[in-house]
């Protein structure tokens, strides 16, 4: 095991394979507070990528409901408990365990093998909310009955367990933009990754019998596009850019500014040691015991940093980006009310008011002579 | 652990094949190029050695303890062939197919540089290679009744339609093989993994996790799992181009790997022989 530094979790922890970061890194952000669960993202990955034999049950890009959902079965729940209880004090380094520290020893990661069944309920606690609404309820902030919808795809790992658990070498995290892919001309399906992945987004293919996972859309990617569940994101809630280290944060860099610069965007289940590369805008509303849980102590600076977006018109001009472009925005700038987004050249690819403008039409449409009103 | 893993590998690797006796191998009047026959006559007086096996410990995932403690092995051949017949108990048979589920399946491991100084029994290393025959009730299935389809292994499933699954109407033509299997990525990538198997695989490798399956195959294997227990015949060609060569009259060494899928065995998780064990094959 080598000594690697994970930022995530403010210290050094053990990793088979030395550290070595990627010239860039694929990271996807998500704000929570605007998913609606209406799987576009879903369908636009099966579509591009899992619509063939043996993929049936394969969904490389799923949305489940918190806390009841989980694809697949109790995922979250099963990764925690054999993690074991760990503690996390605010404002500190994680000193609980990660799960390459606490595997056994002859295993590369605590983990669990989902069965198959396990895979076949994708939509399991669909909208189920924590508890019943009782007659005189109302609403208070966090609410006290409450879901949220967690689209999830690969994390594209700093640190992948699926990566370092493959006996073949066959998974590889590439040098251009940290995408982990499988190689699929030399996996011989053995299923390590399934096993060791905590995130559980590595899958075995039975009709070509080797396993498979989120591509991140490499070839988008390549050609400065965003990836297909990102582009077609219905709410517009994400926003896939690339990820530095606090240590080398890029000024103007969108997915840096979120992270680093605003603190709004956290990492899931860090404590589980792999430097995921999705990271979340919490829900404001969800229970704060159980958002401490999925993103650590710092969620309640995430989320209070988050109410206070109003009153920053830069941080609000990149929230309304988020969803305006298919490219790749590699900077953006606020001026004037208009927020605009660079490619990687620096040429502008969007531009739009950070508030729409308003219009205000007269009651009476003097040319068709005809009253309008909102009805539709 | 680096430094056990060490005293470990050079314990073995001394031990060479300065061992006991090498088992004779007889030859008999049969064909043995043809798909092994499990109760053929020629088995009758053949003697039996037991081979001892444990948890293979040198990377990571290993199996918790061992599963196979022992390999009962016969080995006859006839001039051109070899033929092992093994036998292991196994309580439940398993042919994987689902998720999560793997196969029953057993490997034959050989020298090639050199049948008298062999390199490590774990996998072989750089520039020293072994040449491994790995038989998979799996790959049996293949065999005999056709690679399962996705409808044989989830009878229940519903899909509404592959892509490029559709058949001639009008201006359309059907697809072809390739054209089905354009989102197979395994199959489309050219992996031996995705193919249909012939019972078994002929595999050269140079240590853990570097095997590659050979596109020629002088081989056959068949097995046959009956009251817990497995007996599976592998039958090889003594001479095998850029593999394994063993010669009449001469001395050579085998290992023996062996997993049982039902209890999620597969990969490095696996029972096996920490030594060669050592046999001639007699010219009678
Ligand atoms: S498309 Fe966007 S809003 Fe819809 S489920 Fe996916 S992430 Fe949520
Ligand atoms: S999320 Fe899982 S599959 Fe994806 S890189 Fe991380 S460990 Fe690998
Ligand atoms: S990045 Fe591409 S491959 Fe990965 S989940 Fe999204 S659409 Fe699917």
């Amino acid at each position: 095991m080598a000594k690697v530094k994970n930022w995530q979790i403010q210290r050094d922890m053990e990793y088979p394979y030395t550290e070595h970061r990627p010239k860039r890194q694929w990271s996807i952000i998500f704000d929570l507070n605007k998913c609606i669960a209406c799987q576009t993202c879903t369908i636009a990955c099966k579509t591009t990528w899992t619509s063939g034999k043996g993929q049936e049950y394969m969904f490389w890009n799923n949305v489940e409901t918190k806390p009841y959902g989980s694809y697949p079965l109790a995922w979250d729940v099963r990764v925690l408990e054999t993690l074991g209880q760990q503690a996390w004090k605010a404002k500190e380094p994680y000193y609980g365990k990660t799960i390459f520290e606490a595997a056994n020893e002859n295993e590369v990661a605590a983990h669990f093998n989902p069965k198959d069944e396990d895979w076949m309920y994708p939509n399991n606690g669909e909208d189920d909310c924590l508890g019943n609404v009782s007659h005189g309820e109302h609403i208070t902030l966090p609410h006290d009955k409450w879901f949220y919808y967690l689209p999830r795809t690969c994390a594209h790992c700093t640190y992948p367990a699926c990566l370092a658990a493959c006996p073949r070498k066959a998974i590889y995290k590439r040098e251009e933009d940290g995408i982990v892919l499988i190689d699929q001309s030399r996996c011989k399906g053995y299923g390590e990754c399934v096993r060791a992945c905590p995130y559980k987004k590595s899958m075995y293919n039975p009709h070509t019998r080797v396993s498979e996972k989120c591509v991140g859309c490499y070839p988008a990617v390549e050609k400065g596009y965003q990836p297909m569940c990102v582009q077609n994101c219905i709410g517009k809630i994400r926003v896939m850019g690339f990820v530095n280290p606090p240590w080398s944060i890029r000024e103007g860099n969108p997915i840096d500014y979120l992270i680093h610069k605003k603190e709004i965007a956290l990492p899931y289940y860090p404590q589980l040691g792999l430097e995921p590369n999705i990271y979340y805008i919490p829900p404001i509303h969800a229970n704060r015991d159980y958002l401490l849980q999925m993103f650590g102590p710092k969620v309640d600076q995430a989320v209070a940093n988050y109410k206070n977006l109003k009153n920053d018109p830069v941080a609000q001009g990149l929230m309304v980006l988020i969803g305006s472009t298919d490219r790749i925005m590699h900077s953006f700038k606020v001026k004037n009310g208009i927020a605009s987004g660079y490619d990687e050249k620096g040429d502008e690819i969007v531009s739009v008011p950070v508030t729409e403008p308003l219009f205000e039409r007269a009651p009476f449409d003097k040319d068709l002579k005809a009253v309008r009103n909102n009805t539709p | 652990m680096k430094m056990i893993k060490f005293l470990i590998l050079t314990t073995f690797l001394s031990s060479g094949l300065a061992r006991a006796e090498d088992y004779s191998i007889r030859k008999v009047s049969a064909d043995l190029s043809k798909p092994p026959q499990i109760t053929a006559d020629y088995w009758q007086n053949v003697p039996e050695l037991k081979v001892d096996l444990l948890a293979q410990m040198m990377v990571k995932p290993k199996p918790a303890k061992v599963l196979t403690e022992s390999v009962k092995v016969q080995i006859v051949h006839d001039g051109k062939y070899m033929a092992f017949r093994m036998r292991w108990a196994d309580k439940e048979k398993s042919e994987a197919g689902k998720l999560g589920e793997f196969s029953d399946s057993v490997a034959l491991e050989f020298p090639v540089l050199d049948n008298a100084n062999p390199p490590p029994i774990f996998m072989g290393y750089k520039d020293n290679p072994v040449h491994l025959f790995h038989w998979r009730a799996q790959y049996q299935y293949d065999a005999e009744h056709g690679k399962k389809g996705i409808k044989d292994i989830y009878p229940n499933l519903s899909a509404d339609m592959y892509p490029n699954e559709f058949v001639n109407r009008g201006s359309l033509r059907p697809a072809t093989e390739a054209e089905l299997e354009t989102f197979s990525h395994g199959k489309a990538a050219g992996n031996p993994q995705s193919s249909l198997k012939k019972a078994l695989d002929e595999i050269m490798a140079e240590g853990f996790g570097s095997s590659v399956v050979r596109e020629d195959i002088d081989s056959a294997a068949r097995g046959e799992w009956k009251d817990g227990e497995w007996t599976v015949v592998i039958s090889r060609a003594l001479k095998r181009p850029n593999g394994s060569v063993l010669e009449v009259g001469k001395s050579a060494a085998f290992g023996i790997a062996v997993w049982q899928g039902g209890q999620d065995e597969v990969a490095s998780r696996k029972s096996i022989t920490m030594q060669w064990q050592p046999f001639k094959i007699e010219v009678k």
